[in-house]
């Protein structure tokens, strides 16, 4: 990959930036960080779809942090919204109205409530047309914007407002990675804001490909996570050194991970740092619970290999 | 009726607040209606709360235009216009402000003659107590809640918590129901407002027209610039110079807000419009060369001559 990247070094990544400040983004919002650092990669010719959740608030009118257009749809039907734009695209093309150079990305921008769950009907028939478009999720595990109720990317044992008991929530978080590799995706890649470098080189790559494509980042949340803002970078970080969020891409057929951690961190010290999971340690340490959140991370790395 | 009005930011427990005095109201006897009112819906965002009780029914509604009395849980509030922190106060309103300054330097500042109580933060304490600490201050001030009955309203509506919150809260707030001692039974209910005495909103009769007038095209680009969520800030972020490495691409690209600019020798500058105040970029500094100071601080720095 390295080779046709024009980012060598974090020292590459752009220093100014396309999506406007003054949002109405939580401080701290994970999501935030990293459409912002999508959008620097992506461009200024990127037309936004945007399934209901957090981002919606993006565009309130008559404020817009984008440089272009942006189409509202509800939480189950963004795939369908990207497919209009595509169209309707097109035919500009086929029609000479509009240059090659003047074509668009069409992007969808959603949380993971839609996309690991109300919205997958859609995405999955979007796939199985071969949609060109890239399918943005900024998964923050919970219906962030209601009030972290649990979805389908809710981890094993976190607390949220559906799931207050003192097991937190009893499911497993869906692998929606394989989901869309399963259904015939040209590229799937996870990325994170924290880890800048990676993610810039997959939004490269992706931009350059065709087909339905997705990528998927972990969008750290104080609000719904319960913890202090300024934490979300920490908080990120550990994701990836305990093995918890794989960096991984796939492409060609084939699954590769980006950033094998060598000595991966203990699972507990990404947990102890989230009010979500603070039931875990006290008034009782849940000692059971929490070496099996471990043993399924160790059974995920050990499956990949060194 | 009392009408008693609630400013503060998301994440201070001002809509419990408001809920706690309202029930503590209830246990008194009183007819009561509370409800919180949210603006951008995040945390640090200026939040509004609102808290009736009369002994009859109430059957008023909306927005409290003409408070008894007032509570503020961050004086940063005070200059920021959305908040709006002096609406409606009249000579026998009661004012309260979260601060560790003087009474009589606010009585000052905001040109006000209406009685101004103080509510100074107990030593190292966070935003997390001051809604715990507001709601004793307002239920002492009102002077017709008992402390177990107050007490009982913050255990009933704060169950479920880990126990050590709650008893923070019961501690903080009857401590600071007990500081307003002398000032006990301050507030006055006030009149009951009839239709002749309703003030018509400020609002502008527009025409109809045309709509290709009335719904243009939106073709700004990154219009939300205009909006200054600066104001969300508790605390800023400052950058030391002589500390500053230049190396931008860190804090400038895990900015979630990309409000940190880099300039033309690659230093990092501080968007202050728009900074939320997150201190994110405090975190991930490798060469710890930006330091946090509180608003009320950076302010007084600025009004040195």
């Amino acid at each position: 990959m390295s080779n046709d990247t024009r980012f060598h070094d974090i020292k590459d990544l752009p220093s100014t930036h396309l999506l406007g400040s003054g949002t109405p983004m939580c401080a701290g919002c994970g999501g935030l960080q990293a459409v912002s650092q999508i959008y620097d990669v992506l461009g200024p010719n990127t037309i936004f779809v945007n399934a209901a959740g957090c981002m919606t608030l993006l565009s309130v009118y008559p404020f817009t942090p984008f440089r272009g257009s942006w189409l509202y749809t509800s939480m189950g039907s963004a795939p369908a919204g990207a497919q209009g734009v595509r169209d309707a695209l097109d035919i500009l093309r086929d029609r000479g109205k509009i240059e090659a150079s003047e074509d668009m990305q069409v992007v969808v921008l959603t949380g993971d409530g839609s996309a690991y769950g109300m919205g997958l009907s859609a995405t999955s028939g979007a796939i199985d047309r071969g949609l060109d478009f890239i399918y943005l999720c900024y998964d923050n595990e919970g219906y962030g914007n209601t009030g972290q109720q649990t979805s389908a990317a809710t981890p094993h044992a976190a607390r949220t407002s559906t799931s207050t008991g003192a097991a937190g929530y009893p499911g497993f978080k869906k692998d929606l990675f394989s989901i869309w590799v399963a259904n015939g995706a040209s590229y799937v890649a996870t990325v994170i804001g924290t880890e800048p470098l990676d993610l810039a080189r997959k939004i490269e790559k992706a931009a350059k490909l065709d087909g339905p494509r997705m990528i998927l980042s972990l969008a750290p949340c104080p609000t719904g996570w319960d913890y202090d803002p300024k934490d979300s970078a920490e908080i990120g970080r550990l994701a990836v050194k305990t093995g918890v969020w794989p960096l991984k891409e796939f492409a060609d057929g084939e699954v590769t991970h980006n950033k094998k951690p060598r000595k991966r961190v203990p699972v507990v010290e990404y947990l102890e740092r989230q009010g979500r999971f603070a039931h875990l340690f006290e008034p009782e340490r849940q000692d059971r619970v929490l070496a099996d959140i471990q043993s399924k991370v160790d059974r995920y790395w050990d499956a990949v290999g060194s | 009726m009392y009408r008693i009005r609630f400013h503060g930011r998301g994440g201070q427990g001002i809509k419990t607040a408001s809920r706690i005095l309202g029930s503590a109201l209830f246990a008194e006897g009183y007819e009561v209606q509370d409800a919180p009112r949210y603006g951008a819906e995040r945390r640090g965002a200026p939040i509004f709360a609102y808290v009736r009780a009369d002994r009859a029914p109430v059957y008023e509604r909306g927005i409290i235009d003409h408070p008894d009395l007032v509570v503020v849980t961050d004086e940063s509030l005070v200059q920021v216009p959305a908040a709006a922190v002096m609406t409606g106060l009249c000579d026998r309103s009661v004012l309260v402000i979260a601060s560790a300054a003087e009474p009589e330097l606010w009585q000052q500042r905001l040109g006000v003659t209406c009685r101004v109580l103080t509510l100074p933060p107990g030593p190292g304490e966070g935003a997390a107590l001051m809604g715990a600490a507001s709601v004793g201050a307002a239920a002492k001030l009102i002077g017709q809640i008992s402390a177990a009955n107050l007490e009982g309203a913050i255990r009933a509506e704060l169950e479920g918590l880990p126990s050590d919150v709650i008893e923070r809260n019961v501690g903080r707030a009857l401590e600071s129901f007990d500081s307003f001692e002398s000032h006990a039974g301050c507030v006055s209910e006030g009149e009951a407002l009839t239709r002749a005495s309703a003030t018509p909103p400020a609002w502008v009769e527009l025409e109809v027209e045309p709509t290709s007038i009335s719904a243009p095209a939106i073709r700004g680009e990154a219009t939300s610039e205009q909006v200054q969520t600066g104001l969300w800030r508790t605390m800023r972020p400052v950058i030391d110079d002589s500390l500053c490495n230049h190396c931008s691409w860190i804090c400038s690209t895990l900015c979630p807000d990309a409000a940190i600019d880099v300039g033309s020798d690659r230093e990092p500058i501080i968007d202050y419009e728009h900074c939320k105040g997150c201190l994110l970029c405090v975190a991930v500094c490798p060469s710890h060369a930006i330091v946090v100071e509180p608003e009320r601080a950076v302010d007084e720095h600025r009004s040195d001559p």
